[in-house]
């Protein structure tokens, strides 16, 4: 079985890290976004992975060729030379998705986390017997998203709606599909958009089923989203193989700790804590809901909550870092200070207290 | 017969991050100002100085970036043109010592070093000249500016002797600043040897009681070969008949690195052509302006840019590619490669930033790609690479 993972364009939400690394290859949980996605593709038989890029392809192709060898599976890349939209690059990679065996490929959006339960949708596939499938996800909010109006006992989508005004449905496109080859005849290589072009053709065929997605689901596109997905990857990770996380009197709630990390005495680490390979948090550290990246040297007596540490940064002793303070790669604060959701770039000193939300160029 | 050499530093990646956005792509020196890359001015001006030997380019920027521009400004001034990376930032006067022994190959005399981010006439042969009626150790190009964003000296009157030193002061010292023009016999070698050795006794000492190491906030900041000109090498000199100043005569030239407008700078592009163009502008020969666009004063137009009917264009730097539509306004801003400015559109910076250097945002930047929709306001705004403004924005850094 083959998939494409849409991984488009410049991530600009999630500068200053994407000032550093392409979108995809910014770490979640410790791993790069994509491997994510990919190891769930790998799980279920998936042989081949087409990521359709229009962006930096030379850094996404070395990612490649590591991991390549690691997983086993056949990673390529379809490059887009000018923006397709939602739809188009699944156009441009149809050659690779196609092997003549007729059996249908998975399109995934690269924002999404989710627990990709990937082997239950090809069931419900082949059950319902129509040409597509998609997740869909149920929201508090669905006025900010295109809803999915169906069927509830069947699946069968009747049609989308963008945005609406009063409430249609509470269920929104999860950005996974699983479509038949025909597909591939409805889109044509040009910007197009499959949720207001293509499904709805095949909707109103009455040949395009949604799943709801089990679990959890987030779009971590943007910093305030990428904490609350940690979150929520945690809670599923205790569920399924606490192994991974750390125990112990250092540790509140789910805290997942690089085994080449290092950290000091006296530290209180979590609710909802990632530290990357390589770091170093020194005693008396204090860290809840944060992302600490590789290399990162957190030093003594230092708070930080609601936030993510970029790559190579340090920090230093009795600082304070709080509400969506997210540090670019090799940033480094000195002792003392505050930031108040400072948003500092890659390659930068910070010396004076940042008090209220700024971005620091 | 004498040798002179030329030092020009061109600093790293992790410097020079208040060029942001536009040094993303490009690092500053080579970012192009009125038609050339920024260090081609200094380099231009080192060209004019009699019995010159070599010119070094020394920074951290990884050599690649360099290689292109180096070889070919070689061949095109006929005199070689080097680029040496140090392995980490040693600082103004440190990187000069480090790589003393490539400078003096050909046993120069004096040693030109100039700061790549300056933007000046460059009287170089008369500063040379100066220097060897002075014969101090170093001569400093001054100028009047009334700004305390530089540094600024004190120097006698009569013998030009520079007095007194200080970075950055908060009140005022003097009226002179230093442009960053600097020339030097071989005994800076020394002097700057002297400062290193001075800071390992230093530290040495501060072993002995390691209290004092955590009180004194300066022993620990710097590493021994990490030397800054101003700082470690003017203010210790000043005073003692080592170190002369030379007054920059013309008045109106700046010094920061945004004031782009230097009109002597700008008049060495093409000047009028036609009644659509107001004051000193520069265009590219491959640009395209529509006859009804009115154009300037100051205003450098790069490589490919298409400027359509109607447009007006004040203070601003609009680089390659970019393309400008119908009846936009851009005022006191730079717009990046490939960008585009949609019809009707207005960006601009507050008017021209007098002396109001800590004004964060009293220029507008848009980054690489950026595209402006139209009848959108982007006022005192930086925006980043690849973003599309489709509602307007004031004051504001865009990620």
């Amino acid at each position: 079985m083959k998939a494409l993972i849409l991984v488009g364009g410049f991530g600009t939400r999630l500068r200053p890290l994407t000032l550093s690394v392409p979108k995809p290859l910014v770490d979640f949980a410790n791993k790069p976004m994509i491997l994510h996605q990919i190891e769930a593709l790998r799980a279920i038989g998936v042989t081949e992975v087409v990521l359709a890029i229009n962006y930096q392809p030379e850094v996404m192709l070395n990612f490649l060729q590591e991991f390549e060898k690691k997983l086993g599976i056949k990673i390529t890349c379809s490059q887009e030379t000018e923006p397709l939209g939602t739809a188009g690059p699944i156009a441009l990679a149809r050659d690779k998705l196609i092997d003549g065996s007729g059996e249908p490929f998975f399109v995934l959006n690269s924002d999404v986390i989710s627990e990709y339960p990937l082997k239950e949708m090809v069931n419900f596939h082949k059950c319902h017997g129509g040409e597509a499938s998609i997740m869909v996800t149920k929201v508090d909010e669905p006025s900010k998203y295109g809803v999915v109006v169906m069927e509830e006992t069947t699946g069968k989508v009747e049609k989308f709606v963008e945005k609406p005004q009063i409430f249609v449905g509470n269920k929104i496109n999860a950005g996974i599909y699983l479509l038949n080859p025909s597909v591939l005849n409805r889109i044509e290589l040009r910007p197009t958009s499959i949720e207001k072009e293509v499904f709805p053709k095949i909707a109103a065929e009455n040949k395009l089923y949604a799943m709801v997605l089990p679990g959890f689901w987030m779009d971590i596109g943007q910093p305030k989203d990428y904490i609350t997905g940690l979150r929520m990857y945690l809670e599923s990770l205790r569920k399924k193989s606490s192994a991974k996380l750390s125990t112990g009197s250092h540790f509140v709630g789910n805290v997942l700790v690089d085994e080449t990390a290092v950290i000091g005495d006296g530290c209180l680490i979590g609710p909802d804590v990632a530290i990357g390979p390589g770091c170093i948090i020194e005693s008396g550290v204090r860290l809840s809901r944060c992302t600490i990246m590789r290399g990162v040297r957190i030093k003594k007596h230092t708070c930080v909550s609601n936030s993510i540490i970029g790559w190579h940064s340090t920090v230093g002793k009795w600082a304070r870092l709080e509400n969506m303070t997210i540090l670019g790669e090799d940033v480094h604060l000195g002792d003392e200070v505050y930031s108040n959701g400072g948003v500092v770039l890659p390659h930068k000193e910070i010396k004076s207290s940042i008090l209220k939300p700024e971005i620091v160029m | 017969m004498e040798k002179v050499v030329a030092v020009i530093m061109v600093g790293g990646p992790t410097k020079g991050t208040r060029f942001r956005p536009l040094s993303f792509n490009t690092p500053k020196p080579l970012f192009p100002l009125a038609g050339q890359p920024m260090v081609h001015h200094p380099i231009s001006a080192c060209k004019r100085i009699p019995n010159l030997a070599q010119i070094f380019l020394i920074g951290f920027y990884e050599e690649r970036e360099f290689t292109l521009y180096v070889s070919s400004i070689s061949n095109e001034l006929k005199i070689p043109v080097r680029y040496l990376k140090e392995d980490k930032p040693h600082g103004s006067a440190g990187g000069l010592y480090y790589f003393r022994n490539i400078i003096m190959e050909d046993n120069p005399s004096h040693i030109f070093l100039l700061n790549c981010d300056v933007c000046c006439s460059f009287p170089l042969t008369d500063m040379l000249e100066a220097h060897k009626r002075y014969s101090g150790m170093g001569t400093v190009l001054v100028s009047a500016e009334s700004a305390n964003q530089f540094g600024e000296l004190v120097a006698d009157p009569i013998t030009k002797e520079l007095l007194h030193y200080t970075e950055k002061p908060e009140t005022f010292v003097s009226d002179l600043i230093n442009c960053g023009v600097y020339v030097f016999t071989p005994d800076i070698f020394t002097a700057i040897q002297e400062v290193s050795t001075h800071r390992e006794d230093q530290a040495n000492l501060r072993h002995l009681s390691s209290f004092e190491t955590l009180q004194s906030p300066t022993s620990r900041a710097l590493p021994q070969d990490f030397v800054r000109l101003d700082q470690d090498i003017l203010s210790p000199f000043a005073g003692k008949k080592q170190l002369y100043t030379m007054s920059l005569k013309c008045s109106g030239l700046y010094l920061a690195q945004f004031r782009y407008t230097s009109p002597d700078l700008l008049a060495g592009g093409d000047g009028t052509k036609s009644a659509s163009f107001v004051g000193d502008v520069y265009v590219h020969p491959s640009a395209k302006v529509h006859p009804t666009a009115k154009i300037g004063p100051n205003v450098s137009i790069s490589a490919n840019v298409r400027i359509g009917a109607g447009v007006r264009l004040i203070g601003c730097i609009i680089l390659d590619d970019v393309e400008v539509q119908e009846n936009a306004v851009v005022i006191n801003s730079i717009v990046g490669w490939k960008s585009s400015i949609g019809k009707w559109s207005r960006v601009q910076a507050s008017s021209d930033a007098d002396g109001d250097y800590n004004a964060k945002l009293g220029i507008t930047i848009l980054g690489e790609a950026v595209i402006v929709e139209d009848e959108v306001v982007v006022i005192n705004s930086i925006v980043l690479p690849n973003k599309t403004l489709n509602v307007s924005v004031q004051d504001e850094i865009i990620l």
